[in-house]
């Protein structure tokens, strides 16, 4: 029994639903009130400290913590790992950010307690999640996240934000389902549930039903993968990240979908065991899907007109490298698709983030509007094509960093075609990634003779919404100059998993 | 003593029934202290009854033979009988206010006492003979119940559960003769009573016996093709919805599935054979057939029954697994449901009562103007959803669990079928739930200005249905338990 892994849960959770109360009171009686300074001072201090308990929860070191038998023979249980700690302390970095950028930027959106209600809630589920210790309590704290994160995509509260928020929802409760479908198996058929590097599967009670394991755990694959936006239950990301605030967007592409890919890694890695899966027709049709989806999110990108809408289904692109990564079942690669994700995390919420003060500035959502801003806001510009060189690979960013473990991983992994048809995939996306990402750049810098250059009067936004983009567009560049720790402390899992 | 105690919490509630015609109440007050007093008494008394069940039997009565009106408390009786007296008197609560707004009070209240006492007469039934008896009889009693509005509407939905009702009790009935011609005892007995020796080489006759006798209870239960009934008895007032077409009514047929399955026939004889994949083929195809149906459905009772369709198959789904695992799935679901769902009619109801709202489209920014009753309902929503932590996840969890463990292939569908039928529940739900709390931005709320939330009477039970959706879904262990004690005494 572990006391600060539940505060790390509880805290930020309670503070939400004190907020989320305040805030139901206020919808009963039909009159929200403005955002007032004192639950801005709330908020902060709220997200400041529950930050800094999950941080030093998960620092401490292997911690465990089992609370009482949920099912039978199951219990709810906490265990801090390697990968967990990686995931918290991403998630934490970019909950702070984004949290203070919310705090400006949600001004003009309206309904600000409601808002940081859900977001202080969804901190303490993704904590739990992230520090789950098996299956069960992760599918716990899964369909929470699912349930949590809805509200704030309709959070306009326009039909077509509803509607979106259902699809969203529906696409991701089809893919938990899918993952429970698959657990009920795994439950028959591994020693236990816990998560244990490099699996605990039961092979004496498996004889003879391979076949219907296998289709367990590509079930679990295909809707964990829903929520990581990979083919076939995608859509729904371009479709609820346009209508949800910038900040919302940042946080479902910068880490939401990521718990969708751990969710993949636990399953895969803690659970069945990659040994399983090497070589069955499971991880060929995985590999085929996330490198279609590679593929084909790019090319949606390219040709989409709205920003928030490109980048979106960019995270569509981007997170199956994390999946493809995981799914070619060797070290290198795996640690390229942990390294992704870290990075991917900060920059994709930088990206959002930058769309957002476009749309909080001038209100332009389409990528053609944009020309001519690098005289108005260059800090913003800047950190915009820091983004863009590390989501497409290029060094000295962080990016390039994980896309050449991807890519190594890819060809060590002498798995016939896909050894070179990946890196090509991933080479081929990252043009098309290029093609999509720089325009924004160069119409902003070099806008052309027909576009008015106004009078040089310079329109940065305010230092809360700035800093947290030059804070991500440095940590994109820290990961390409010294990625070294980071990738000491990934292949330790690595190691751990494949042992 | 106790022996006797069995029977009077059978008569009991029929008696107290019949006296509210008679009685010069004053008021309607006096009137449902009455019936409020009577029913707590009575489930005072089934909680006594459980606590200290007689060693014995107690035969009131008999025919010839072996044939006998038999009562007895056993394991599975007594999860039936405790949960309908826990649900009755709260039920009952509620029923005073929203009664208020309908005719002929004393009718239905009479007839929702009677039904009471026959509900626990089947709970304690000893032997199939009493079972079939109670069964027959309650199907008798809940016909005034639907017509209770006398509109043309409740006569031809009335007339169509009389129809399947009495079909139903027939195929049932060819099933209580070959029981008693080839069985050793009429009594329930753990692992079945047929005889091998005077079976033969009549296996096959009876397992086809078998498929009418299942199809025959079940027809309670709104298995498929047999499910139209259940909607259209909605035209019902919410009290009789709830607690009888959501509940009681529809478990018994539940119930006597697991009696014949497990007690009379026996599981030997019937796993693995064609028998058991024609009960399982149509169990699944009903729990998928509901679901759609109430996904089509835009009445909100009807949507609510058609997701009731759905759910009773549920229970059938544990039940024909025809494993020790799949009868404490079957039962956990039997008894979760109950709440989950007997609360969402709850729900509707208010709504019903409240607005005069009956369609799903006409829900719209009601979250706003009935808080409770719509964090209730999407409490209940999300319980029938499966989603962890409320009580839907522990019983869907042990039924996926059993089917796996079964390693029958058509029970790998069924877990499909359960998965398929969660993100259906999902939809259905949920985007009622989003309409009433996220009407769109410019949504007028002065249309609304009269909606509010009920009062005690009716947020009293959704209140206690939550804590118990709670409790169940975070702290199953217990019930588990108990339930695999039931289960433990059965042979197989």
């Amino acid at each position: 029994m572990n006391p600060w892994i539940l505060l790390s849960v509880a805290l930020p959770s309670v503070a939400g639903i004190l907020l989320l109360a305040v805030s139901f009171g206020e919808y009963i009686r039909g009159s929200e009130k403005a955002f007032t300074r004192g639950v801005q001072v709330y908020t902060a201090a709220a997200l400041a400290l529950s930050a800094s308990v999950s941080l030093y929860t998960a620092w401490q070191g292997e911690k465990e913590c089992s609370l009482f038998e949920w099912l039978d023979g199951i219990l709810v249980y906490f265990r801090i790992d390697a990968l967990g700690r990686l995931m918290v302390t991403a998630v934490s970095i970019a909950w702070l950010l984004i949290g203070f950028y919310s705090l400006a930027y949600m001004g003009h959106e309206g309904k600000e307690t409601r808002y940081f209600g859900f977001y202080l809630l969804l901190y303490g589920i993704l904590t739990g999640l992230s520090f789950s210790g098996n299956l069960v309590t992760m599918y716990f704290f899964y369909e929470l996240m699912t349930l949590v994160s809805m509200p704030l995509v309709l959070h306009s509260g326009s039909r077509e934000a509803v509607m979106a928020a259902l699809k969203y929802l529906f696409y991701s409760m089809c893919g938990a389902y899918c993952g429970l479908f698959g657990m009920v198996f795994l439950y028959r058929y591994c020693h236990t549930l816990d998560f244990t590097a490099g699996g605990a599967l039961n092979l004496a009670a498996v004889q003879g039903h391979e076949g219907i394991l296998l289709t367990a755990v590509f079930v679990m694959i295909l809707g964990f993968g829903a929520k990581a936006g990979m083919l076939p239950l995608h859509s729904w990301l371009p479709a609820a990240h346009p209508v949800a605030p910038s900040p919302a967007s940042a946080l479902l592409s910068g880490t939401i979908v990521k718990f969708g890919a751990l969710a993949v890694i636990r399953t895969v890695y803690y659970v069945v065991g990659p040994g399983f899966l090497r070589g069955t027709w499971v991880q060929y049709v995985w590999m085929v899907l996330a490198l279609l989806t590679v593929f084909m999110g790019s090319l949606l990108a390219y040709r989409e007109p709205v920003l928030k809408k490109r980048l979106a289904y960019s995270t569509v692109s981007q997170v199956s490298y994390i999946l493809f990564g995981i799914s070619l079942l060797v070290p290198d690669a795996v640690e390229g698709a942990l390294l992704h994700m870290v990075v991917h995390a900060f920059v994709k919420c930088g990206l959002f983030l930058t769309a957002g003060v476009f749309i909080y500035r001038f209100g332009y959502t389409r990528v053609d509007r944009l020309g001519g801003l690098g005289r108005k806001m260059p800090v913003t510009l800047w950190c915009y094509t820091v983004f863009a060189l590390a989501l497409t690979g290029i060094p000295p960013t962080g990016g390039f960093v994980s896309k050449w473990y991807l890519a190594e991983g890819a060809l060590q992994s002498g798995i016939p075609v896909f050894s070179w048809l990946g890196p090509v995939v991933l080479l081929v996306s990252a043009l098309l990634t290029a093609g999509y990402l720089f325009p924004v750049t160069i119409k902003g810098f070099f806008p052309g003779e027909e576009k008015d250059p106004g009078n040089g009067a310079k329109e940065e936004p305010s230092p809360l919404m700035l800093i947290p983009l030059m804070v991500l567009a440095a940590l994109a560049l820290l990961l390409g100059i010294m990625p070294n720790p980071l990738i000491r402390y990934i292949s330790q899992i690595t190691l751990e998993v494949f042992s | 003593m106790n022996k006797i105690l069995m029977l009077i919490v059978v008569l009991f509630p029929i008696f107290s029934g019949v006296l509210i015609p008679m009685l010069p109440f004053r008021g309607r007050r006096a009137m449902c202290i009455f019936i409020e007093g009577c029913a707590l008494a009575e489930s005072a008394l089934v909680f006594f009854l459980l606590q200290n069940p007689p060693a014995e039997t107690l035969t009131v009565f008999r025919f010839t033979g072996n044939l006998s009106i038999t009562f007895r408390v056993d394991g599975m009786g007594a999860l039936f009988a405790g949960m309908a007296s826990f649900l009755w008197p709260l039920a009952l609560l509620y029923s005073f206010e929203y009664m208020k707004h309908e005719h002929s009070e004393k009718s239905f209240f009479l007839f929702y006492l009677i039904t009471y006492g026959i509900t626990l007469g089947i709970a304690l039934a000893e032997n199939i003979l009493t079972m079939y008896f109670f069964f027959e009889m309650l199907s008798m009693a809940t016909l005034p119940l639907i017509m209770h509005t006398r509109t043309r509407e409740a006569f031809l939905a009335s007339r169509s559960y009389l129809y399947y009702m009495l079909g139903g009790a027939a195929f049932a009935f060819i099933g209580m003769i070959f029981i008693l011609t080839y069985g050793t005892t009429s009594s329930f007995v753990p692992g079945g009573v047929l005889d091998t020796v005077k079976i033969g080489d009549k296996g096959n006759l009876l397992l086809l016996v078998y498929v009418l006798c299942f199809c025959g209870f079940s027809v309670k239960t709104a298995v498929f093709p047999f499910s139209s009934w259940l909607p259209k008895a909605g035209v019902a007032p919410t009290p009789v919805t709830a607690l009888l077409h959501a509940v009681a009514v529809v478990n018994t047929g539940a119930f006597a599935a697991m009696r014949v399955t497990y007690y009379s026939f026996g599981t030997d004889l019937l796993r693995g054979t064609w028998a058991q994949n024609v009960v399982m083929a149509l169990v699944v195809i009903t729990i998928v057939y509901g679901c759609s149906r109430a996904l089509k459905e835009t009445h909100l009772k009807r949507r609510l029954a058609w997701s009731t369709v759905s759910n009773l198959s549920y229970i059938l789904f544990g039940v024909v697994i025809m494993t020790p695992l799949g009868l404490v799935g079957g039962m956990s679901h039997m008894l979760f449901h109950s709440f989950m769902k007997i609360c969402s009619f709850f729900c509707a109801g208010a709504v019903i009562y409240k607005t005069g709202r009956n369609y799903v489209y006409e829900l719209d920014g009601l979250g706003r103007k009935m808080p409770k009753v719509f964090v209730t309902f999407t409490v209940s929503s999300l319980a029938l959803m499966g989603v962890p932590g409320l009580c839907g996840f522990v019983s869907k969890w042990n039924l996926c669990r059993a089917a796996v463990d079964s390693e029958n292939p058509l029970a790998y569908a069924g877990v499909a079928a359960l998965m398929v039928s969660a993100l259906l529940t999902a939809i259905y739900m949920l985007t009622m739930m989003i309409r009433a709390f996220f009407p769109g931005r410019d949504f007028d709320y002065g249309k609304l200005s009269e909606a509010k939330d009920p009062n005690w009477l009716m947020l009293l039970p959704l209140a206690v249905f939550v804590a118990v959706m709670f409790c169940f879904g975070l702290r199953s262990g217990p019930v588990i338990r108990f339930l695999q004690e039931i289960t433990g005494v059965v042979r197989f």
